[in-house]
């Protein structure tokens, strides 16, 4: 009798040691956050929304079309596009897609950018009413300049000066000793101009099907093209309005 | 059935037919997706069948048909409570391998962000046994506040809260960020007066200890059997830690006790023991702040400015010692031909990684031990003669993690 009496004392006493460990929270500041009122104060290292960044300073594209990314990519979501520009035999990006909806967000193309130019931001919240929706374009990817100075300090390592110069002036240097020097090469790029008028005349009802934003991203470069990448133009052509109606697809269900 | 088994069963009155019922594979206490077959009797388990395989992604096809760069982004994935301890053991059986010797402030960056890792690990475990025992009000989130807290650190250094990607063949990926050591010994001096919180509130409340004493005993000679290994072997009285067994990485440098529990090996023993490992990790994690080489990252960041973090092998401000990687991360990291087993200590038990290597790319072969797997498979034995009610505090007490079990 008397051991039960002692062992009910001694639990009580144990039961309000507990309750008093729960009391002296309630003393205490929460540490819960209500979201999206207050936004988690993320770290630079912070593995969010893939963009692709441009120089700081110049906001100059940095990519450089080595496909590093792509190839390293565990989940093959990164399809770039890119051709030989002819005048300046360098590789030039026409379209950079990234699908969200099969990237796991592990990083390892922004370790592999020889150019800090694929980088992790902080954004989280990207959630959409479509598939399509998470394939993200090159214009949708590109970060301002201010966003881009923001990472770039955020994330410390990266340096925030990646050669500026190279990438212009080298292209500059190199266009003019083909002016000068090489005079065959010279009139290919001015023949080039008339055809890649016609070729962009030709693919313009295909472009007013494609997103203002699309059109818009295409064509800086498109002046760009020789004959050569009629093809890519062509094939580039012949996915969009797929995607453009697969797009609209699901809207018309929803609606 | 025997003539005088069928005769002892209808002379009691009250007895009935056995009932086979399925538990999960979404019920909503088990971690993950385990189904259980139980044959009852009344209120009591008389047989169990787990069937497991819910969550199989083929890890191992998937390290043999990915480069070893890409893999170590997956390989987190596996044991998703604990990922630096999945990473660790691919990279310690690689490294055996490819014969790479990891730098000292490697290895003991290593051992931080694991035992980090643990405590998360320990503390998840804490706050969800809570719930499987019905303690549904409050309790879950005070361990769940200090495993948020490491959390955020572990995502300041390595990216992500859970899949890590941190711990790399040939040593861990960055340098932790500005201010990220003095917020880890800051946590490591609070955290103790959290674990006496805890305690408060469980070890000695009645209701938990006739929930858990005496229930689900796990005899030594039946762990041993069935190869459990982790705390729930030690909660049997089995000295076994790999860390201080078998000292792998800088543990041999570490002063810790490994808690053992010489009770009967019941749910209540293997809670105390993860309390008691808690509280070791702690220490660890502040005899590794204080020993590691180059200090803190601040501090090292200062002495390198001496030399313009140059990089060099040779460099006393970044070779040596003090770089935290010997292997170069690209895409074409390559691991010379040979064949190699590591295991570690993780959370749940010795975790294995065997490898064999071509010297191309991709692995030729992967293969896992996976603690959890082994651990669950004393499951049907602990649960036999008892309540239906009791399956879930046993069964949250071996702490079981499913994607570890299906991989
Ligand atoms: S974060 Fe990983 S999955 Fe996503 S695009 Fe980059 S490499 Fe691919
Ligand atoms: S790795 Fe960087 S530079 Fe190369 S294609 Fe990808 S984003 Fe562009």
């Amino acid at each position: 009798m008397f051991g039960l009496v002692g062992r009910a004392v001694e639990s009580l006493y144990y039961v309000c040691v507990g309750l008093w460990t729960v009391a002296k929270h309630t003393g205490r500041a929460p540490i819960t956050k209500e979201f999206p009122d207050t936004m988690p104060d993320l770290p630079g290292a912070f593995r969010g929304r893939l963009a692709l960044a441009v120089n700081p300073e110049t906001s100059e594209h940095l990519c450089i079309s080595c496909r590093q990314c792509e190839r390293v990519c565990p989940d093959k979501c990164i399809d770039i596009t890119a051709h030989k520009s002819p005048e300046t035999g360098k590789l030039e990006l026409i379209d950079f897609k990234i699908d969200h909806g099969l990237c796991m967000f592990c990083g390892l193309c922004t370790e592999v950018c020889p150019t800090t130019c694929i980088i992790n931001t902080n954004d989280f919240e990207m959630s959409d009413y479509s598939r399509e929706a998470l394939i993200y374009d090159l214009k949708k990817l590109t970060l301002t300049q201010d966003e881009s100075a923001h990472y770039f300090s955020k994330k410390y390592l990266p340096i925030p000066k990646p050669k500026p110069k190279p990438a212009p002036k080298p292209a500059a240097a190199a266009a003019k000793p083909a002016d000068g020097v090489a005079a065959p090469a010279k009139p290919a790029p001015p023949a080039a101009k008339p055809a890649e008028g016609a070729a962009a005349a030709k693919s313009a009802p295909a472009a007013t099907d494609k997103p203002a934003g699309d059109a818009a991203a295409t064509k800086p470069t498109a002046e760009k093209k020789a004959d050569d990448s009629k093809d890519s133009e062509k094939e580039k052509a012949a996915p969009e309005p797929s995607a453009a109606e697969g797009k609209a697809e699901p809207d018309k269900t929803e609606g | 059935m025997a003539p005088e088994k069928i005769e002892a069963l209808t002379s009691t009155r009250l007895k009935t037919d056995e009932m086979i019922i399925n538990m999960g594979p979404q019920h909503p206490a088990t971690h993950g997706v385990l189904r259980l077959l139980l044959t009852l009797d009344g209120e009591f388990v008389k047989h169990v069948e787990p069937v497991v395989g819910h969550l199989h992604r083929a890890q191992e096809w998937q390290g043999q048909n990915r480069t070893w760069f890409q893999y170590q982004a997956l390989i987190d994935r596996v044991d998703y409570l604990s990922g630096m301890f999945t990473s660790w053991a691919m990279a310690r059986a690689a490294e055996k391998v490819d014969g790479c010797q990891v730098p000292l402030r490697g290895e003991y960056m290593r051992v931080i962000v694991s035992e980090m890792n643990r405590i998360t690990s320990h503390l998840l475990w804490l706050g969800t046994y809570g719930i499987d025992l019905g303690a549904m009000f409050g309790f879950p989130f005070y361990p769940f506040r200090e495993r948020e807290k490491l959390l955020d650190l572990l995502e300041a250094i390595s990216g992500q809260r859970m899949m890590f990607n941190y711990i790399r063949i040939g040593g861990v990926q960055s340098e932790a960020p500005p201010g990220w050591f003095a917020k880890v010994s800051e946590f490591v001096k609070e955290f103790p007066d959290r674990v006496d919180e805890y305690e408060a509130i469980l070890t000695n409340n009645p209701i938990f200890i006739k929930r858990t004493k005496g229930v689900g005993i796990l005899k030594k000679q039946l762990a041993l059997d069935y190869g459990v290994t982790g705390p729930s072997l030690r909660a049997s009285g089995v000295p076994l830690d790999l860390r201080k067994t078998k000292p792998y990485s800088v543990y041999d440098r570490l002063k810790f006790e490994v808690p053992i529990h010489e009770g009967d090996g019941d749910t209540f023993d293997r809670y105390v023991l993860r309390v008691k490992e808690m509280r070791e990790s702690n220490e660890i994690l502040r005899q590794c702040l204080e020993q590691i080489p180059g200090g803190t990252a601040d501090e090292l960041r200062e002495r390198r400015k001496a030399c313009n973090s140059c990089g060099k092998a040779d460099c006393s401000n970044c070779g040596g010692d003090l770089m935290i990687m010997a292997k170069k991360q690209n895409a074409g990291l390559r691991i010379k031909a040979g064949e190699g087993f590591d295991a570690i200590e993780s959370p749940r038990g010795i975790l294995g990684c065997y490898i064999i290597s071509t010297g191309g790319d991709t692995a030729y072969r992967f293969k896992w031990r996976n603690p959890s797997f082994c651990n669950l498979a004393a499951l049907p034995d602990l649960l036999i003669d008892h309540p239906i009610a009791d399956i879930m505090a046993i069964f949250g007490s071996i702490d079981v993690i499913l994607p570890d079990v299906d991989r």
